[in-house]
């Protein structure tokens, strides 16, 4: 019988490398139409006879869209496997899992966007919601920060966010390469470079543990309120479905409460940021 | 609740029977340890058992669990999921572990239901023996409300020397039981828990908190030094997670068959005190610290799941007590020490 643990098979229509690191697919479900995810949602992806890792969704939700796209790094087991894949190629789904983020929370509203690294991925998806209905949405505002040139992703589709009138996009890196012309500096310098009025604004934050701290610091210390930062936090996860336990920060499972949290949620959890 | 008196004899001939009707699983003497096993006779059982190293929750939650299996074809993978299920009496469970099985039927459903645990759950009928005194110097029990079996339970046996009293909460208790004993309106059984709780209540460390201010108590020593004092000392061996009869956290693995034509995968039991419980592949460790381990699992256990499901997790059997190889696991020393330290 199938339960909880038992994965759908999906097929790799494309595979597009995105960077030494970072591969993206289009995938699709074999026997569902589409995958129905909201922005912030993650899936199990299972690669059979390696295991199963949890992976953002990085594709804007469209009803009936029968693919849905991943971005993944290789880093661990499964992810390694990943990266050898074809188009052609099946992998197990479970999901989408996770609250994924508030979209009425965000309407009516600017967006500030705040990415480290593939914090991008996860934020890509809500980054197209708001840039494929501009009239919901007021301004908005990416920051995007890597270590490296080598390191940036979506580097096409960065370009055309930027021409759009709504947005302003701010790149940096830690360490800059001879030809890299653009900002060189951590993620909280691109602070300054943008015009925001954080009350009206909702920020949109993903990056590494060590990025959260700094940056909320840094919006609170411009007096956005502390309920307008969200965040999604990364956890290891081996179910998805609240059982296993890998994923708690305190009393709370981000598997199932998150991983997207407001910063008000957060504060109160010591094992959050 | 039906109560019935039953001669000893009629009690072992009607274990007898279910022997040869169901898979029996009771606490037998294994080397130097007891162990819940499958019997095939009455005389195997230890009577007024020790505690078993494992708790009888492996019935429910095997330490190693296949998940589902997959086979490789022409067409990519096939994948089938599992759920091996068969009937089964679990005999002469410990009233901490009738209530820690109470628990886990809780965490196992919520939300998401997992069907693998509620299947073997409905299959099993729970027969509990009580306990008429401590089973180790390490029990706490009484302390940690575990030694109530309330009407955790299909049947509960209580030893009166040449009769058992038999009560019966389910009618799959009533069933399996097949009219076997007398009757009886005395409340016999309650009376010898009374009697045996003032004897538990002499022998058993003292809790030094109330016992429902125990959420109370570790919210608001979060930063408490024993989590340090005793993190120090701690191996990280997850000893204590894999004796614990509420512990339920799991990882999942892959094994191919050396064809690589077909494979499996697996849940087995993992542990919140392990190195790499909340450690992710880029190498970020989200409980780094043996401190915030050893905190994170007494806070499960005595206030986050407490507080959620409205009794400690700590049942009191003491596994995790006398498993722990440096002793500093004890939720309840842990708590006394916190209310003797407040820091706030």
């Amino acid at each position: 019988m199938n339960t909880l643990y038992t994965p759908e098979l999906a097929t790799i229509k494309k595979v597009i490398p995105q960077t030494a690191w970072e591969t993206f697919y289009e995938l699709e479900l074999d026997a569902r139409p589409t995958l129905g995810h909201k922005p912030g949602q993650f899936v199990m992806v299972s690669v059979f006879g390696v295991g199963e890792a949890p992976i953002s969704i990085t594709s804007l939700p469209l009803p009936d869209q029968p693919t849905f796209e991943l971005c993944v790094r290789k880093v661990g087991n499964v992810t390694g496997a990943l990266a050898n894949l074809k188009p052609g190629d099946k992998v197990g789904i479970r999901g989408p899992f996770g609250n994924g983020f508030d979209l009425s929370r965000f309407k009516g509203r600017d967006v500030l966007f705040i990415a480290g690294g593939i914090g991008l991925i996860p934020l890509r998806s809500l980054i197209l919601t708001t840039l494929n209905r501009p009239a919901d949405y007021g301004k908005v505002f990416i920051l995007y920060g890597c270590k490296t040139p080598k390191e940036l992703l979506y580097k096409g589709e960065l370009k055309t966010w930027e021409c759009k009138d709504n947005v302003e996009c701010q790149v940096t890196v830690d360490l800059g390469d001879e030809d890299w012309q653009g900002n060189v500096g951590v993620i909280t310098t691109l602070l300054p470079k943008i015009t925001f009025d954080p009350r009206r604004t909702q920020a949109a934050i993903v990056g590494p543990p060590v990025m959260y701290r700094f940056v909320i610091k840094e919006l609170l210390a411009r007096r956005m309120p502390e309920g307008n930062i969200w965040m999604s936090l990364e956890r290891k996860m081996k179910c998805g479905v609240g059982k296993c336990g890998h994923c708690q920060m305190n009393n709370i499972y981000v598997c199932q409460e998150g991983p997207v949290f407001n910063y008000s949620e957060v504060k109160a959890l010591p094992e959050a940021v | 609740m039906k109560s019935y008196v039953i001669p000893k004899i009629e009690l072992l001939a009607w274990i007898e029977r279910l022997i040869k009707e169901n898979e029996v699983v009771a606490p037998i003497k294994k080397e130097n340890f007891t162990s819940f096993l499958p019997i095939a006779s009455s005389r195997q059982i230890v009577w007024g058992a020790p505690q078993t190293v494992i708790p009888p929750k492996a019935y429910l939650y095997p330490q190693s669990e296949e998940l589902l299996t997959y086979e490789f074809s022409g067409q990519g993978p096939k994948v089938q999921g599992k759920n091996l299920t068969k009937p089964r009496v679990l005999f002469g469970v410990h009233p901490c572990d009738l209530n820690a099985i109470f628990l886990m039927d809780k965490v196992w459903a919520e939300k998401n239901p997992d069907e693998n645990y509620l299947q073997k759950r409905q299959a099993l009928t729970l027969v509990g023996v009580d306990c008429l005194k401590p089973c180790a110097p390490q029990a706490i029990c009484l302390r940690m409300d575990g030694l109530n079996p309330r009407d955790r339970f299909d049947i509960f046996l209580t030893d009166l020397g040449d009769n058992f009293i038999a009560e019966v909460a389910t009618p799959k208790g009533e069933a399996l039981l097949k009219g076997i004993g007398k009757e009886t309106r005395k409340d016999e059984a309650k009376e010898i828990r009374k009697q045996r709780d003032a004897l538990f209540d002499r022998e058993e460390l003292p809790l030094k908190p109330k016992y429902v201010d125990l959420p109370k108590l570790l919210k608001e020593n979060y930063a408490h030094p024993v989590f340090e004092e005793h993190g120090k000392k701690c191996y990280g061996c997850g000893s204590c997670n894999m004796v614990c009869p509420t512990c339920y956290c799991f990882d999942v693995q892959d094994y191919m068959h050396v064809s690589l034509a077909r494979g499996e995968r697996k849940r087995v039991w993992d542990g919140c005190m392990l190195d790499d419980f909340a450690k992710v592949a880029s190498g970020e460790n989200f409980r780094e610290d043996r401190r915030e381990r050893l905190r994170h699992r007494t806070y499960r256990k005595l206030f986050y799941l407490y507080e959620k499901w409205g009794q400690s997790f700590c049942t009191g059997c003491g596994r995790c007590i006398k498993a722990c190889l440096t002793n500093i696991v004890s939720p309840l020393e842990i708590a006394n020490q916190i209310h003797e330290r407040k820091i706030t």
